[in-house]
């Protein structure tokens, strides 16, 4: 039998039973449409960090506490660790600091506190760093000026405000000049940053800078850091500036390591490229996860396409009985009721797509004109590839039994079915 | 053309044995006109598929056009029905919501000839059985009559060498019946053989031959003596 003749027959079979179709392509549509949106929306995810991570520049190296898990894994315990271990010192970075490699250099240390002006109360995130921050991330106060150096060594309550903090707490007021509450701690304004918006799933422009000294000895009682960025000088001695860090903190931190076994050591050090490597690992795992439990429900939807093959095999008992007895084969059979069962998958896959892609494209839509996030509209390729190749393929597997159970029908057995 | 020697046929359904065919033996010459006749539960539509290809027999010996049917696969049966054989069943089993073009045109479709053949053998068939001006309406806004005469056209739109009847009759109105047997009479002058299964003896007696079967077994096997011809209108 041509396959012509075939298509025609599955199309005139799903054409007078519309709804029942339509329905039963309803499970491969909302499959299909869910992969293709948890993977879009992943990739676009991965594009924003990575593209965040790559605009910092590539010459930049992050320190951080902790030890290298060689099995790569980032777990509870490095979370743990990342908070626990307290080794990691300004007197590092200003070791790191004399390294001819190094461009520059900021420390971090934050935390979480509700920051109060008259009656306004606010959750905020504060940053305690240096002002080479505003260098290296290039942004700064748009309104009065940003942390300088002085006001870091005499440990000066001063604070830097993210564009939307300084809105909720102080509404139309200039906040320049002004003293809010952090902690019990007055601190005098003396900026307001430029608006950045979320980066990295952070909002900026919520963010508190303050003096690194300050944050540590009045708000955490401390004295260790977060975080370290170096920047090279440039992008060819990444490497070499990375070995020279880790020598240089083993020596500080007294750690015996010859062997440059990096579980052994308390830090960790990472260039631009391996965190936007990692970031990009991190974002693939959860894409793959999310798009495996889509996935479920186009199982579901496949057993929804079987379960109306079989209603349609008894239904057309008689149809398969005559087309027996003028001379179709089992195989014609077998293929003409596979070949419906692929079609309606086919067209609920492409349905699902193009689903999938519009509420994609609509968040993207939304998130960057309403959000203002940069978040690109992006369908990786294997999206694709996959959403139609899993759907051809639930559409054979989930329409062979029905099929097999058509084309086995005795011919007479099927003339007489009523 | 047809050999039958010894045919045999057991059912066997929950371990109860029945047998519908007892040993049946005869020949069909190509252009005979035969009726099977015989009370319900005779043997006679298990004869008829045996015959049709649709069926085989336990044992015995069934020859068409000197082949075996135990020397062909269900395939090749598939493909003498749809070259050789044609079916008209008492219920017409016509595709529902279908055009009388494309339920004429099925058994095309199973073919490979061109688009335009299939297309002139589905005209030319439409056209003998009277019905070319209903070429494009759906098989189930057709009168039994009609739809049965369609069943027709798809029968011989293979130009098959057998045509097998199964009480084409039995479901229709005596005048729409004598029409259909006059379109059979008319097939077989021009050569088809024609097999006709019948339990009224008046449509029996519009063959040239009867053979009678009564528990799986032949009873008589006879030339009409006094044919009659539909075109006469017998029926009326």
């Amino acid at each position: 039998m041509r396959l012509r003749d075939s298509l025609k027959i599955s199309f005139t079979t799903l054409r007078t039973n519309k709804m029942r179709s339509a329905l039963t392509m309803l499970g491969i549509i909302i499959g299909v449409g869910s992969v293709i949106l948890m993977m879009s929306i992943g990739r676009s995810a991965q594009n924003l960090i990575i593209g965040q991570i790559q605009s910092l520049g590539s010459n930049s190296i992050y320190i951080e506490p902790g030890s290298f898990d060689p099995k790569g894994g980032f777990g509870m315990e490095m979370a743990l660790e990342e908070m626990t271990i307290k080794t990691l010192k300004l007197k590092d970075m200003e070791a790191i600091e004399k390294d001819p490699l190094v461009d520059m250099a900021y420390p971090m240390v934050y935390g979480t506190a509700r920051a109060v002006y008259q009656n306004n109360d606010e959750k905020i995130t504060f940053i305690g760093t240096t002002p080479e921050a505003y260098v290296m991330d290039n942004w700064h106060a748009v309104a009065g000026r940003d942390i300088n150096e002085e006001e870091v060594k005499s440990m000066a309550r001063v604070a830097t405000l993210g564009y939307k903090i300084a809105g909720d707490l102080f509404g139309e007021e200039d906040p320049i000049g002004k003293t809010i509450r952090i902690k019990k701690t007055s601190f005098k304004i003396i900026g307001v940053m430029e608006e950045r918006g979320m980066e990295m799933f952070q909002n900026y422009d919520e963010y508190v800078y303050i003096p690194v000294t300050t944050a540590q000895k009045l708000l955490l009682g401390i004295d260790h850091l977060n975080a370290i960025t170096v920047r090279a000088i440039n992008e060819d001695v990444v490497d070499r500036l990375i070995e020279n860090i880790r020598f240089i903190l083993r020596d500080t931190h007294n750690i015996y390591n010859l062997e440059e076994d990096l579980s052994r050591d308390d830090f960790k050090v990472m260039s631009q490229v391996e965190a936007s490597n990692m970031m990009a690992q991190v974002t693939g795992i959860l894409t793959a996860f999310l798009s495996s439990i889509a996935a479920i429900a186009l199982i579901v939807g496949g057993i929804g396409i079987m379960n109306i093959m079989l209603v349609s095999v008894t239904e057309r008992t008689k149809e398969i009985g005559l087309r027996k007895a003028v001379g179709a084969r089992n195989k014609d059979i077998l293929n003409q009721f596979l070949l419906e069962s692929i079609t309606l998958t086919l067209i609920g896959g492409i349905t699902g797509f193009v689903g999938g892609m519009s509420i994609s494209f609509i968040i993207a839509i939304v998130l960057s004109s309403v959000l203002n996030i940069s978040w690109g509209f992006a369908v990786p390729i294997s999206a694709v590839v996959l959403a139609f190749g899993v759907a051809a393929i639930v559409g054979l597997v989930f329409g062979i039994y029905p099929a097999k159970k058509a084309s086995k029908l005795n011919p007479i057995e099927a003339l007489r079915h009523e | 053309m047809i050999v039958a020697e010894n045919l045999r046929k057991e059912y066997s359904d929950d371990e109860v044995k029945t047998v519908a065919l007892e040993g049946v033996s005869f020949n069909i010459e190509k252009g005979e006109f035969l009726a099977i006749m015989g009370p319900s539960g005779s043997g006679k539509s298990t004869l008829m598929h045996i015959m049709g290809f649709l069926d085989r027999p336990s044992s015995g010996v069934y020859k068409f056009e000197n082949q075996g049917i135990e020397d062909l696969d269900d395939d090749q049966l598939a493909f003498v029905r749809n070259n050789k054989l044609g079916f008209i069943f008492q219920f017409f089993n016509l595709l529902p919501r279908t055009t009388v073009f494309e339920n004429v045109r099925l058994p095309l479709a199973y073919t490979k000839i061109s688009e335009e053949e299939k297309r002139q053998r589905v005209m030319k068939a439409i056209e003998a059985v009277g019905l070319s001006h209903r070429m494009k309406h759906l098989s189930n806004q057709l009168s039994g009559g009609e739809q049965q005469r369609v069943a027709i056209a798809r029968a011989i739109v293979n130009d098959p060498s057998v045509i097998f009847a199964d009480e084409p009759t039995g479901n229709l109105d005596s005048k729409s019946g004598q029409q259909i047997m006059e379109i059979l009479q008319d097939l077989n002058e021009v050569g088809h053989t024609i097999i006709l299964v019948t339990h009224e003896q008046y449509t029996a007696e519009m063959a040239k031959r009867i053979i009678k079967l009564k528990d799986g077994q032949i009873v008589s096997d006879e030339r009409v003596a006094d044919r009659k011809i539909a075109k006469n209108g017998l029926l009326k």
